[in-house]
């Protein structure tokens, strides 16, 4: 049960959202867009989250697009984790999203909702880095198109009055070879202690991490070492773990020593899977 | 009666509570709702052992729709089961992380939680202690200063100035000489963690106090004839005014036996003038606030002679009771009466000790401290058998305990009492395909291994537990059998059915059990727990039934103008032995025989049986002789895991029991019941536990991070019976509800030890855990 007061909308247009956001802060009240909510709620539930409204954006028609058109992938903010696995238009996408909570919880999780929520593991966002989609905000100045790489940074970097509209994704990635794991502390539904996410553009490897570090992160960094096939893997990997772009997570999933261990083997096994170990 | 002839023991007659379950009709105690209920929210605690400086309320009061708060200032006292120490609501100090310190009763459950949360209590932190082995440190902090006042409801032995709130002793043999005759001495340490039921329906009460006094609770309880005891004596209200319900319960596991929220919900529903008050966990509150499941820490030291013969144990168990002693000291007792495990030991040196510490406080939980210390003499046993080069099942088979054995408190051991462990492990070793435990290398970096675990148990009931059963005929010559367990979820009402439906040689169809129980109405029945309701109440419906009879072949005789040993009773008839066509309907006798000319006979016929614990005994306090309990259900298991040597991680591909199970009296509840257990042993063996701080919080309680096994993660379940009867027990069945849990960490953790080479010693056995004692003992 939520015991603080807040406003509910639920704006059937894009403008209607932004306006409505807008009209808010004018009021003063910290609004939040909303999507399948199982975050706010749980949290507010407990009272580690404030606000005064929220504004569903399930209604939007654009948010809940999933359509392949003119060889880009779209998908609409609100679709729920649920449909991307049963659709199946992007399968390292689908396996991010089944890799994700339990089922229940997928009937209700969005995409934009956990590519924007405050969970530090947020899988969903990886196949995205790796294939340089584009991300659709709408906000108060109207609405722009932004490589997913460029305004990702540990969180998704939006204006205030921006949410996620849809995310575009170009035809010729979503169908390449893609290596997915998940490492948990004991089964399959949990947060995970690693998750490693990798595609090949040719002999480029890309990849993509959640749960090694607070925050999900695709880094140049990592890429280049993983790329250079003439090292030694065991050095390319000494390499990466010393240049994380940030300390290795100890909570109750697992300490930063096993996850070190575990991301290490994990990394070891699906760059020999790819092609990527000699 | 023969096997042959019995036509409903041993069938697997539907449960007659699945109807309402599986279509989502039953109702359980938080199904109410009415528009006069008021709502209670408890205030807990912050911290695990704190002062309170002050509790302010002002905010609180404020909210709309409060009717009333209420702190420790309104309560009358402390309570307890065993050692009366804990305070209804936390005074002057708290002493874990969840306790209750005031309760909000407003209109709505809104109101209450959002008044709840204005509350301040300020705090003065104390030292934590964090873990059993902390508690017993000569200067640990006191968390009961002066518990040697506390009133001793029954035999325990608090050591005052402290932290030890039981100390039981077991002294059988010679250990001093023991040792002498032993060639191979293995000995070392483990830690269980305190962890929770976690039953899918959280703890919830309600109350009402009507105008001419009675006080009403509705309580999701395994125990509502001690809730009735128990709201009487601190309250100081007449038994007979306290009228106690239960519904079906939804999962319960021992958590349920406590009583805890009944106390506060009677307190807010007195506060305001008596109205209906519902108060119900959410699941935060439940998994910390309400009582927990023991933790243990372990030392034992086993010695054999060379050929593996086991001639001493010297043992120390160390039960993490949490804040408040609870059941927790009563299953320190039960640890010391079975703590061997079941083998033959002739010199027994033991000390189950339980102590206080800044920990949420526990009751009984499935197993009752058998799971936990299982695990330590099952670790001990596989590592002696290591160290003897011997095949660890043949050890098990070579010292398993037989008739004409005693147990630790000097139980002489009869086929009856005790059943047949060798038989149990002989047929485990095959369905298991045992050979010699083999660790087979699956080439892929995988490796199979096997691990095995006996386990007993006998249950620790009150020396005077009592049960009753009261028969009444419909009409229609059907049947209401009236009795006191609560329907927890494993059949066992159905099973009382069975047997009554057996020894009257009725149709079971016809027979109508009462499914919830009210205090009030029902015999009483002690608490459902230790797994007797079976034993005890089935013996009572047997009593009663042979009541019955007597009383249809009584009056059918005047009918028949026979004696009554000449008639007989059967599906629904009273009849001639020799001529079973003379005869008469039930329906003709059960509230009276007319005649034709009007005169009438006889009257309303009701059966009435009782049951009492018979030639059990405290345990003597300095060297633990005693009868603890009617007798012993014991059997063997055995885990299968597929181990990734290079993650650490496992998956469990096959689970077994053999039990030893007396007679099976239904065996699909049967078999539920014990794969129940082991489902609930394997989930706890690994990811089960609370994580607690430095400071004595915890750290996971939620769903999301106190993880339980979920359906579809389990593995292949095997479960067999044997059956060796229990002459004293309902058809020879013996007690067996908890005891498929107890043996599985213990299998599991033999399993993965033979497959990692790491001794395993702590639970839960996370891949984390098992992959760092591998690595601290490489370095």
């Amino acid at each position: 049960m939520i015991t603080m007061d807040f406003a509910y909308y639920r704006p059937k247009s894009i403008a209607e959202a932004v306006n409505t956001f807008q009209d808010l802060t004018l009021q003063n009240k910290k609004a939040l867009y909303y999507g399948g909510g199982t975050e706010i709620i749980s949290m507010a539930r407990m009272n580690k989250l404030q606000f005064a409204a929220v504004i569903d954006i399930k209604e939007i028609p654009e948010c809940n697009v999933m359509q392949i058109n003119n060889q880009k992938l779209t998908i609409g903010a609100a679709v729920t984790l649920t449909k991307i696995c049963e659709t199946n238009l992007f399968p390292l996408l689908s396996r991010a999203a089944k890799a994700t909570a339990d089922h229940t919880s997928r009937d209700k999780i969005t995409v934009g909702g956990n590519i924007c929520g405050l969970i530090p593991y947020r899988e969903v966002v990886l196949p995205f880095l790796l294939c340089n989609s584009q991300v659709i905000l709408a906000g108060k100045e109207g609405q722009r198109t932004v490589p997913i790489t460029q305004i990702f940074d540990k969180t998704l970097k939006r204006e205030k009055s921006e949410f996620i509209v849809q995310i575009l994704t170009d035809r010729t990635f979503i169908d390449l070879p893609f290596e997915f794991v998940k490492k948990t502390k004991m089964e399959e539904i949990d947060y995970p202690l690693v998750t490693l996410a990798l595609i090949k553009l040719g002999d480029e490897i890309r990849a993509a991490v959640s749960g090694l570090c607070s925050f999900p992160f695709r880094s140049s960094r990592l890429e280049n070492e993983i790329n250079q096939i003439s090292v030694p893997l065991q050095t390319r990997i000494d390499n990466i773990m010393s240049n994380l772009p940030g300390p290795i997570l100890n909570n109750l999933q697992g300490s930063a020593e096993y996850r070190d261990f575990v991301f290490r083997n994990t990394l070891l096994d699906a760059l020999a899977k790819v092609g990527g170990a000699s | 009666m023969t096997a042959e002839e019995m036509t409903i023991i041993g069938k697997s007659v539907n449960r007659k509570d699945a109807p309402e379950k599986v279509r989502g009709a039953a109702k359980y105690t938080t199904d109410y709702i009415a528009p006069d209920l008021l709502h209670a929210k408890l205030v807990t605690s912050t911290y695990a052992h704190a002062k309170i400086k002050s509790i302010n309320t002002n905010e609180a009061q404020k909210v709309p729709g409060v009717q009333a708060i209420v702190t420790a200032e309104y309560c009358p006292g402390i309570v307890g089961v065993i050692l009366e120490d804990q305070p209804m609501l936390a005074k002057d100090k708290v002493r874990y992380h969840g306790e209750p310190i005031a309760v909000v009763v407003a209109n709505s459950e809104y109101e209450a939680k959002k008044a709840a949360e204005l509350i301040q209590v300020e705090y003065e932190p104390l030292p934590v202690v964090n873990s059993p082995g902390e508690a017993i440190k000569p200067n640990a902090p006191l968390i009961h200063e002066n518990h040697g006042d506390y009133r001793r409801l029954k035999h325990v032995f608090p050591e005052p100035g402290t932290n030890i709130s039981n100390h039981v002793k077991i002294r059988k043999g010679d250990i001093g000489k023991a040792w002498a005759q032993c060639d191979v001495i293995v000995e070392d340490s483990f830690s269980i963690p305190q962890s929770d039921h976690a039953a899918l329906e959280p703890r919830n009460s309600r109350c009402e106090i009507k105008p001419d006094g009675r006080v009403i609770i509705y309580t999701s309880s395994q125990s509502p004839f001690i809730v009735r005891k128990l709201i009487s004596r601190y309250f100081n209200l007449d038994e007979g005014k306290v009228i106690v319900n239960t519904p079906l319960v939804g999962g319960a596991f021992g958590g349920k036996a406590a009583v805890h929220l009944e106390f506060l919900v009677y307190m807010a529903s007195y506060a305001v003038g008596g109205r209906m008050v519902k108060l119900v966990n959410t699941r935060e509150e439940d998994l910390i606030g309400s009582p927990c499941k023991i933790g243990l820490e372990a030392k034992v030291k086993l010695g054999s002679t060379k050929d593996g013969i086991i001639k001493a144990a010297e043992i120390t168990y160390l039960v993490d009771g949490g804040a408040y002693s609870n059941m927790g000291v009563a299953i320190t007792k039960s640890i010391a009466t079975d703590c061997t495990g079941p083998y033959k030991i002739e010199n027994v040196f033991c000390d189950a000790i339980c102590v206080y510490t800044n920990h949420p406080f526990t009751t009984s939980f499935r197993g009752f401290g058998h799971m936990e210390y299982t695990f330590a003499i099952e670790r001990t046993i596989d590592m002696l058998a290591r160290k003897l080069k011997h095949d660890p099942l043949e050890l098990r088979i070579k010292n398993a305990i037989a008739p004409g054995d005693t147990s630790p408190s000097l139980v002489g051991l009869t086929p009856s009492n005790i059943g047949n462990l060798k038989e149990c492990l002989n047929q485990i070793k095959k369905l298991i395909n045992w050979d010699g435990g083999r660790k087979v290398d699956m080439g892929n970096g995988k490796i199979r291994t096997k691990g095995i675990s006996c386990f007993w148990k006998t249950p620790s009931t009150p020396t005077d537990a009592v049960s009753g059963a009261v028969i009444t005929f419909n009409p229609d010559g059907s049947i209401n059998l009236n009795i006191g367990p609560v329907e927890l979820g494993v059949g066992s009402k159905t099973v009382l059915a069975q047997i009554l439906a057996e020894r009257l040689k009725w149709d079971i169809n016809k027979i109508h059990v009462t499914m919830e129980v009210n205090t009030e109405l029902n015999p009483v029945h002690w608490k459902t727990v230790a797994s007797m309701t079976i034993y005890m109440v089935g013996r009572a419906v047997l009593e009663a039934a042979e009541d019955l009879i007597s009383q249809l072949k009584s009056i059918g005789s005047i009918v028949l103008r026979c004696s009554p040993t000449d008639l007989d009773v059967a599906d629904g008839k009273v009849f001639l032995k020799e001529d079973p066509n003379q005869h008469l309907d039930v329906t003709e006798v059960v509230y009276g025989y007319k005649y034709d000319n009007g005169n009438s006979i006889g009257g309303q016929i009701m059966g009435r049986g009782t049951f009492i614990m018979k030639h059990l005994t405290t345990l003597d306090h300095d060297g633990g002789k005693g009868v603890p309990g009617p007798g012993w259900t014991l059997g063997a298991q055995a885990v299968e895991v597929e181990f990734d040597a290079k993650y650490c991680t496992y998956n469990i591909l096959k689970a077994v029991t053999v039990l030893d199970a007396g007679k099976v009296l239904n065996p699909k509840t049967a078999e539920g019941v014990v794969k129940g257990g082991m489902s609930m042993g394997l989930s706890f063996a690994t990811r089960e536990y609370f994580d607690f701080d430095i400071q004595g919080k915890v750290l996971n309680h939620n769903l999301r991070t106190y993880k339980i096994m979920r359906f579809g993660e389990n593995p292949q379940y095997i479960v067999n019976f044997i059956e060796t009867p229990q002459i004293d027990a309902p058809y020879g069945a013996r007690a067996f509800g908890e005891h498929g849990i107890i043996g599985m960490p213990a299998a599991l953790g033999n399993s993965l030890a033979a497959a990692s080479d790491t001794d395993l010693n702590k639970l839960p056995l996370s891949p984390e855990t098992i992959w760092k004692t591998r690595k601290e003992a490489a370095q």
